[in-house]
């Protein structure tokens, strides 16, 4: 590591003084930028070769702060003054989140508790426990139908699995599969599942409680007139829906299309489904409220909607909140606290909280709160297998030892025991870090400390729960410690030393500089945000200050240098076009392929910060693209426009014959990078238009033009063609990669 | 996605200091003078990340501490695909068995890093440096091991000579030897997959060339190298050999890709690939489960692999590996928690296969590493020191594991 900070460090200070190209010439805009600038009334101490200066200063802000400057963010923090925009960004309360507020009530589903969004956006978990009569299902309304439809499917595909497995084991195919679950179709398996007020039913679930009560159910509740299951039905032939059907279901109003697909059975909804085209799917949400559409995605495809739902919330925020830090920070601490989305069914329902309660509202307060905070989530109680663990000598485990003795020939089930894995991670990858001097014997008796830290309920979404019979007794020595036994005291001794630890300070404000100022930070600062950690009591806040406020944070030589990570490069392309967006997916899936899915990291240890993950070839292909799709619109539900509109103030230039690629560079330039681009960059730009627009083209632009008289038309949009090309290029530009 | 890789820091940094008198690469790797001439011997990598549970891959069938060590998640004797009387295999790994048997896939079972790290990020990180417990090394094994063959051989290489499958390059690849890395090879085209370049490739292509970018300059002159080399070839759709079924997962996807830029004569010496989830710290389960999910793709997917290159195979080497193996003992949660030795794979046409190499260090209490581990024989390096100086011809041992003392004494001989 030494090394290679040298050589980097070597690198650097020799590519700024002696090599042409960058970053010379970002820190030749920088001076630019600089040049144009009102004198900064408070002097600043040098650093290195210097300090940015001016608007430079609030570009560097704004690239780092941020996800990215949209056009005019730059004059806006000018008029507000840059302390002054951060100090706002670090107190979010002070901010005006009408606009996001407005976009996220889309997702009234994402405001719900885990266990009220399991119940009515049931997981397969659930689901099977309906089936088992375990949980008893809604008796009305769209729930009714949205279990139905999801038991119909789990059914169907546990079938397949139990055909094919007989078919593996080259054994003739039954008729009919047996068994007490009676798989064998779907219908049967509704009337088994307990559909009927069934005396199976007698757990007194609050799923149930939650159904009685029905507070803030909305359209769930909608009487959908709907036949009940009591009696079994014969099994229907599948339907064909030709395209005049689907087109005549698709004009009626809005309330009737809802309360159609809601009395829809099985197979005919999911045949329903497949036979629309996607435009149809948009079209058959048209006039929906949020809850109404939430209900049809939910028939849909119950779990499907929370991963769809948590990711466009998640995204809509990094694009539109003003509160713009607390995003990048939540972007942070989601990845320091990695919580993989599918570790297992109902993680994505608790991921939703995890977000939401645990990580956003602490992302900017004190890093102990939010360590006990994720410590006691029940996201990471499961992902790390905590809420398994049991200690060795517990009464939990004793009690399992005398009744395995009982059954000697039972040696099946497992003993219960020790699991270490969220010890170590607790240790390596959220406080101490990997060389933080812990040991094997630590990590184990770490593990011993956390024990009978656990869920309750976790399939139906229930909360944290600290079981006194699983928790090791005695005293325990750890990291040089003696932690008494006090039950679930002892975990939150054991957060509070971790916290406050020099170890941790270093670590955690390490992580943050990579991330905010270069992907090796100078020791100096390192020290200075770790000794203002340890003396705020680990104020994310003031260490975040301490930041902003050193020399090293404003370098020149820390320009640019950030290569943008999948979200950071999406999402500032994204904010940068100013597009208008009704469909987040394309977004979400880019950063599937760029190899960056939101809640996708595996392992705990989470994204890396740094640039060497993210540059390969592949990944600059799949940027190229990205962003020559952005600009072209051809990210379904993504429109941005380029040029402007005849009645906007510059609309003149759709009556002008002459608007010369150089302008319309220079103005999308200006507009999308923020800083500037190289003269090599320009001229590839420029040079390819000119060949672009001597050229057929082809895949006309979906935009509306203002303009009524078809050859102003005609001008506007070969115009917004080349304006697409430009955009594109400039996006998918080496420039555009770096913050 | 863990990986430190500092490849471009790396190349850039040492072109920057050497200034004008390095030659840039694109200079040396003409894309349209080069032959496309297979080279003899390719070799391809696998990384099982999240620590594979080696002692239930290939089980110690004979050894009565396993069975008491592992009541709820030991395979039973009569489940293991029986290797030598004392080894098994894991009954998912059936696709494994007849390769076996034919002698094409050998075990080298207590092998692993030396380094006693239970960290995954540390203990990956050094096994992919091939520097255990050394942090500042900057590149990895496989990019030594084939600097090692540039200074015997002065050949020609194609954009496609070390590719790697998944979104970045992996930090076994990191070095000066330019990687490339590809997650889908159908998509790997700028603006559109005609026959001509799309203009806006063009565009990128000056752009990125002309740039000073450090980073970003050599990445987009690897990219448009290895575009228009793929372009050239123009693979198309992709059928693999009849009855190389791939399972429909991501592994399953990636091997029948890397089979496909095998079998395009691309020139590819060195593929590198992961697989992840293994990491089995609760509910691991036993002849079947999790782990046995797990195994079962992994293994159907190489094993369709193998089938799928036919007799190219021939001077095919294949090699797996993960950070660590997991305890002997299960824990308290029907898993494994993070233990030391593991076992590796090495399958390939002139594999000495059919048996399980290895000292074996016994699984009794005062056999295991710190009372709790399956003790280590054999330094993972010794196998990989063997596979690329039999196949890529990297004698220079001491440049591709510096300061590990490699002697072909040592080797297995399993090559």
């Amino acid at each position: 590591m030494q090394l290679l900070q040298k050589s980097l460090a070597a690198v650097l200070c020799f590519s700024l003084t002696s090599v042409p190209g960058w970053p010379q010439r970002p820190s030749a805009s920088a001076k630019q930028l600089a040049n144009t600038a009102r004198p900064s009334n408070k002097p600043r101490p040098e650093y290195q070769s210097g300090q940015l200066q001016g608007d430079a200063r609030i570009l560097h802000a704004l690239n780092r702060f941020t996800f990215g400057p949209r056009p005019g963010d730059i004059g806006v923090v000018r008029s507000i003054g840059l302390d002054l925009w951060f100090e706002q960004q670090l107190h979010p309360a002070s901010l005006d989140l009408t606009d996001l507020n407005a976009r996220l009530a889309e997702f009234p589903a994402m405001q719900w508790n885990p266990e009220d969004l399991l119940f009515r956006i049931p997981s397969n978990a659930i689901i099977r426990q309906a089936i088992n009569g375990k949980v008893q299902v809604p008796d009305r309304g769209a729930l009714h139908a949205i279990y139905e439809n999801q038991i119909y499917r789990v059914a169907e595909k546990k079938q397949e699995q139990a055909q094919k497995k007989v078919a593996e084991l080259n054994k003739p195919v039954p008729s009919a599969v047996s068994g007490p679950s009676a798989m064998n179709s779907g219908t049967s398996t509704q009337s088994e599942a307990g559909m009927s007020p069934n005396p199976m039913s007698k757990d007194p679930s609050p799923m149930q409680t939650s159904n009685e009560t029905g507070n803030g159910m909305g359209p769930m509740n909608m009487a959908a007139t709907r036949p009940t299951l009591a009696a079994p039905q014969p099994a229907p032939a599948v339907p064909q829906f030709d395209q005049a059907e689907i087109d005549l279901f698709l004009n009626l109003p809005p309330q009737q299309r809802l309360v159609r697909l809601a009395s829809m059975r099985q197979p005919e909804f999911d045949e329903f489904f497949k036979a629309l085209k996607p435009l149809q799917r948009v079209a058959l949400d048209a006039g929906l409220t949020p809850d109404q559409r939430e209900v049809v995605g939910a028939l849909e495809n119950p779990e499907r909607l929370v991963v769809e739902e948590l990711a466009a919330q998640r995204l809509t925020r990094d694009i539109y909140s003003t509160a713009q830090l607390q995003e990048v920070m939540t972007d942070f601490w989601l990845n320091h606290f990695n919580v993989f989305l599918h570790k297992n069914e109902t993680m994505p329902y608790y991921l939703v909280s995890f977000e939401r309660d645990v990580i956003r509202p602490l992302a900017l307060g004190k890093f102990e709160d939010l360590l006990e905070a994720t410590a006691h989530s029940p996201a990471m109680l499961l992902y790390l297998d905590n809420s398994e663990s049991t200690g060795p000598d517990s009464p939990a485990a004793e009690r399992a030892e005398i009744a395995a003795a009982r059954k000697p020939g039972n040696q099946k089930k497992a003993r219960q025991g020790l699991n270490e894995n969220y010890a170590r991670e607790l240790m390596e990858l959220h406080t101490l870090g990997v060389n933080g001097g812990y040991t094997q014997a630590d990590v184990t008796q770490v593990a011993r400390i956390l024990t009978g830290w656990t869920v309750e309920r976790p399939e139906r979404g229930g909360g944290f729960e600290f079981d006194p019979n699983r928790h090791e007794p005695g005293t325990k020595k750890a990291l040089g410690e003696k932690f008494k036994d006090h039950g679930e005291q002892e975990g939150r001794d054991l957060l509070h030393f971790l916290a406050t630890s020099p170890a941790t300070a270093q670590f955690i404000s390490r992580k943050i500089a990579i991330r905010l100022v270069n992907d090796d930070p100078p020791q100096s600062l390192i020290d200075r945000m770790a000794k203002t950690y340890l003396s705020s009591g680990g104020d994310i806040s003031a260490v975040l200050k301490t930041l902003y406020h050193s020399p090293e944070f404003w370098s020149t030589s820390v320009y640019r240098a950030k290569v943008k990570t999948p979200i950071e490069y999406v999402v500032s392309a994204v904010r940068a076009s100013d597009a208008n967006i009704d469909n987040l997916r394309p977004i979400a899936n880019e950063l599937r392929t760029l190899g960056m899915t939101l809640y996708g990291c595996v392992p705990p240890t989470g994204y890396n910060w740094k640039a060497s993950d993210w540059v390969s070839t592949g990944a600059l292909v799949d940027r190229m693209n990205f962003a020559l799709s952005l600009a072209a619109n051809r990210l379904p539900g993504i429109t941005a426009s380029w040029t402007p509109q005849a009645d906007d103030s510059a609309g003149t230039m759709l009556a002008t014959d002459d608007v010369s690629a150089e302008s319309e560079e220079s103005r999308l330039e200006s507009l999308l990078v923020a800083g500037g681009i190289s003269d090599s960059t320009r001229s590839a730009v420029l040079q390819q238009f000119q060949q672009q627009s001597a050229q057929p083209q082809q895949g006309a632009s979906t935009q509306q033009i203002a303009a009524q008289r078809p050859a102003l038309r005609a001008q506007a949009s070969a115009l917004e063609r080349q304006d697409q090309v430009l955009a594109g290029l400039l996006l998918g530009s080496p420039e555009f990669q770096r913050r | 996605m863990q990986q430190m890789n500092r490849r471009f820091f790396l190349r850039n940094g040492a072109l920057a200091v050497a200034g004008t008198t390095a030659i840039p690469s694109f200079l040396v790797r003409s894309v349209m003078a080069q032959t496309l001439t297979a080279p003899n011997r390719r070799l391809v990598v696998i990384f099982q990340r999240g620590a594979a549970d080696g002692l239930n891959i290939v089980v110690p069938y004979r050894e009565k501490n396993y069975y008491s060590m592992r009541p709820s998640i030991a395979i039973p004797q009569n489940q293991v695909l029986d290797l030598d009387g004392f080894f098994g295999l894991h009954p998912s790994l059936s696709s494994f068995k007849p390769l076996f048997d034919q002698g094409h896939l050998a075990v080298v079972h207590a092998v692993g890093s030396p380094d006693m790290s239970r960290s995954h990020f540390d203990a990956q990180d050094y096994m992919e440096s091939g520097t255990p417990g050394l942090k500042s090394t900057q590149d990895g094994w496989l990019n030594r091991a084939l600097q090692s063959e540039d200074i015997r051989c002065d050949c020609s290489h194609t954009p496609f000579r070390v590719v790697a499958l998944g979104a970045d390059v992996p930090r076994t690849l990191a070095g000066s030897i330019p990687a490339i890395a590809l997650s889908n090879l159908n998509s790997f085209a700028i603006g559109g997959r005609g026959p001509a370049p799309s203009p806006a490739a063009n565009a990128f292509e000056a752009m990125y060339g002309d740039s000073g970018d450090r980073i970003f300059h050599p990445a987009g002159e690897e990219t448009f190298g290895a575009v228009k080399m793929l372009r050239a070839a123009n693979p198309g759709q992709y059928t693999p050999s009849s009855g190389a079924n791939y399972p429909n997962s991501e592994f399953g996807n990636n091997m029948k890709q890397i089979a496909q830029l095998l079998k395009a004569n691309l020139g590819v010496e060195a593929a590198f690939t992961d697989v992840s989830g293994w990491d089995t710290h609760q509910n691991q389960g036993s002849v079947n489960g999790q782990l046995s999910n797990r195994l079962k793709d992994f293994s159907d997917s190489i094993g369709a692999f193998w089938r799928d290159l036919g007799d190219s195979a021939a001077n095919v080497t294949l090699v797996t590996m993960s950070e660590f193996g997991r305890t002997a003992r299960e824990n308290g949660t029907g898993g494994t928690d993070h233990g030391h030795a593991n076992a590796m794979f090495v399958l390939g046409g002139e594999v000495k296969g059919g048996k399980v190499y290895g000292r074996w260090p016994g699984l009794d209490n005062e056999q295991l590493n710190e009372g709790r581990d399956l003790a280590l024989t054999t330094d993972y390096r010794e196998v990989l020191g063997e596979v690329v100086s039999r196949t890529l011809g990297a004698s220079n041992l001491d440049l591709v594991f510096p300061g590990a003392g490699i002697a072909p004494n040592n080797f297995l001989r399993l090559v």
